[in-house]
């Protein structure tokens, strides 16, 4: 029965030894390309709607108006660009920054509290993720408002004597974009910090370490690996996000999406826009490889080959 | 000593729960803070409220545009789901059993539009259907909609799928049953709660969309979260609010489905 259902492995066992060699031409051809064609739907559709709409998006970067390079040059010498360029990394370094420092903590105290409190924890984290988006960035805009509770309530407490601006200008969108990227940071560090032998962190102070240095030359060096994953994928999401930025940014300090969106839809300028869009794309992408380099390996990689 | 707790110096461990709990409640802040407004009864969403009401849901639902959202939300979210799994279950299966060159690197492809900002591929697809003159319409909303949502199925079912031994579909072959009826019957029985992560994940992909949707929206077509972006920006009425409570009651559903899906079966979702 063993032998039987190895043989009909073949195709992915038998390349093995001298039997495999022999077996070599026996999987029917059929059954080994049954595989492939599974992808295709999906790759079509993919393709159409896709891959195909990108890549002429990105040629029109060079094509409209005139074929050549003007709309990069725009982006780069026009100093109101510039400006859109540097607050959009500003703002995903500031994000990245404050939800590490926040979530950092709440990812030890679920890795430290008993089970039950620390599923809790992790609920919350769920639920503060999987909430609608909108629902979210629209209870910002209410509690940041000149009225609104957080104003009310520092006022109240004698800390400042007239309500803050937080919201239709950059603080706006540092506060409610860290809010949203918590989970973020926490779910992947949480996982690292799981992973780690406590055991380590004893021999640590056994050896003589204080609490001071076994933090910061042994717990973080080990969380190190989920902390940059986590940290790199918030400000690539960062980088590239439109709805919080947009309703609790103002008009005076854009980022790159709502540029790209504006562009489009009140200058109808698809050149410059499709030039924002490829440099938003090289960025994201060249960032994402590196976080795939931190990746111990992928889905479908090695580890599946039986 | 850092990660047992009772070895940990009470300082630290205070200073810990401390800012965790407070980090906890600022989470959960938007979410009460919604939910509590959306019951009360100050037009100018003054809180805490002067009083209780449910006016709002009864403005909500009394309201044909509102209403109309709704259905077209979900009728887009369904479709969604069924395309999405459609193409993502077959894709699965190649990308996990398939044997041929490339299997990397066609992953990266299909995981791609997760990555590419929304904002590109919002504005890249509707410049298509803007030449093709298919802005506005169901067509348009699933289409985009599906691109989004076919990296999560498809990681999903790959996820369940890898834990499956094949040996079993292959044991129901030998015992007669034809390739296609040992997978029907063996293999997505085994499957189903990727399956169904995968579809739930599909779902709310969809129905939770703001970018690609306002971009393919028109006057007669508008989903929930359209009706509630063009509304944000006009004013803040607690409508809204009702709306987000309704969003939010939504997803506590389906986080619990999955949760209950998970202690139904510990190794996959």
């Amino acid at each position: 029965m063993k032998v039987a259902i190895n043989a009909l492995q073949a195709p992915s066992g038998a390349a093995t030894g001298a039997k495999g060699a022999a077996m070599k031409h026996t999987p029917p051809l059929r059954e080994r390309w049954r595989g492939r064609r599974n992808l295709l739907p999906a790759l079509l559709f993919l393709g159409l709607f896709f891959f195909a709409p990108l890549i002429s998006l990105l040629l029109r970067g060079v094509l409209e108006p005139v074929p050549g390079l003007g709309n990069y040059e725009q982006l780069f010498a026009n100093s109101a660009y510039a400006r859109v360029l540097f607050n959009t990394f500003s703002v995903a370094g500031l994000v990245t920054l404050i939800s590490v420092l926040l979530g950092f903590p709440l990812a030890w105290a679920i890795t430290l509290v008993p089970r039950g409190w620390g599923r809790w924890l992790l609920n919350i984290v769920l639920l503060s993720m999987w909430t609608s988006l909108l629902a979210r960035t629209y209870s910002w805009l209410v509690l940041l408002q000149a009225s609104g509770v957080i104003n009310k309530a520092l006022m109240a407490l004698g800390i400042i004597d007239a309500p803050l601006e937080m919201v239709h200008n950059l603080t706006g969108v540092v506060i409610g974009m860290s809010y949203i990227m918590i989970p973020f940071i926490v779910l992947p560090l949480q996982a690292t910090m799981q992973a780690i032998d406590p055991m380590v962190l004893q021999a640590g102070s056994i050896c003589g370490a204080s609490p001071w240095s076994n933090f910061f030359k042994v717990f973080l060096p080990l969380c190190r690996s989920g902390l940059f994953s986590g940290a790199l994928m918030v400000f690539v999401m960062s980088l590239g996000y439109y709805v919080t930025p947009a309703l609790l940014g103002g008009a005076q300090n854009m980022m790159l999406p709502e540029f790209i969106v504006q562009q489009v839809q009140s200058f109808l300028n698809w050149g410059l826009a499709s030039a924002a869009a490829a440099l938003l794309i090289a960025i994201t992408l060249v960032l994402f490889y590196f976080y795939l380099k931190l990746q111990p390996e992928s889905p479908v990689g090695n580890s599946n080959a039986r | 000593m850092l990660l047992t707790p009772n070895a940990m110096s009470r300082r630290l461990r205070f200073g810990l729960y401390t800012t965790t709990g407070v980090i906890a409640l600022l989470l959960l802040l938007p979410i009460v803070f919604i939910v509590l407004l959306s019951f009360g009864s100050s037009q100018w969403l003054v809180f805490p409220p002067p009083g209780w009401t449910l006016k709002w849901y009864e403005q909500f639902f009394s309201n044909a545009e509102w209403m109309e959202a709704a259905l077209a939300s979900l009728k887009v979210a369904l479709l969604t789901t069924v395309f999405a799994v459609a193409l993502g279950l077959p894709s699965a299966f190649a990308l996990v059993r398939g044997r041929f060159p490339g299997r990397e690197m066609l992953y990266g492809l299909f995981t791609l539009p997760m990555i590419v900002p929304l904002v590109i591929i919002a504005v890249a697809v509707y410049a298509l259907f803007l030449k093709l003159g298919y802005t506005g319409t169901l067509f348009a909303f699933v289409v985009s909609h599906v691109i989004v949502a076919l990296p999560f199925t498809i990681i999903s079912i790959i996820n369940s799928l890898k834990l499956f031994d094949q040996s079993i579909e292959d044991a129901a072959v030998i015992c007669g049953a034809s390739r296609l009826q040992a997978i029907v019957k063996v293999t997505f029985p085994a499957i189903r709660p990727g399956m169904i992560a995968g579809a739930l994940f599909a779902f709310l992909v969809s129905w939770d969309e703001v970018v690609l949707s306002v971009m393919m929206a028109s006057p007669n077509l508008q989903t929930l979260p359209v009706k509630m972006w063009t509304t944000l920006r006009q004013d803040l009425t607690p409508v809204i609010a009702v709306a987000s409570t309704l969003l939010i009651g939504l997803s506590v559903l389906v986080m619990m489905i999955a949760a209950a899906l998970r202690r139904r079966n510990p190794v996959s979702a």
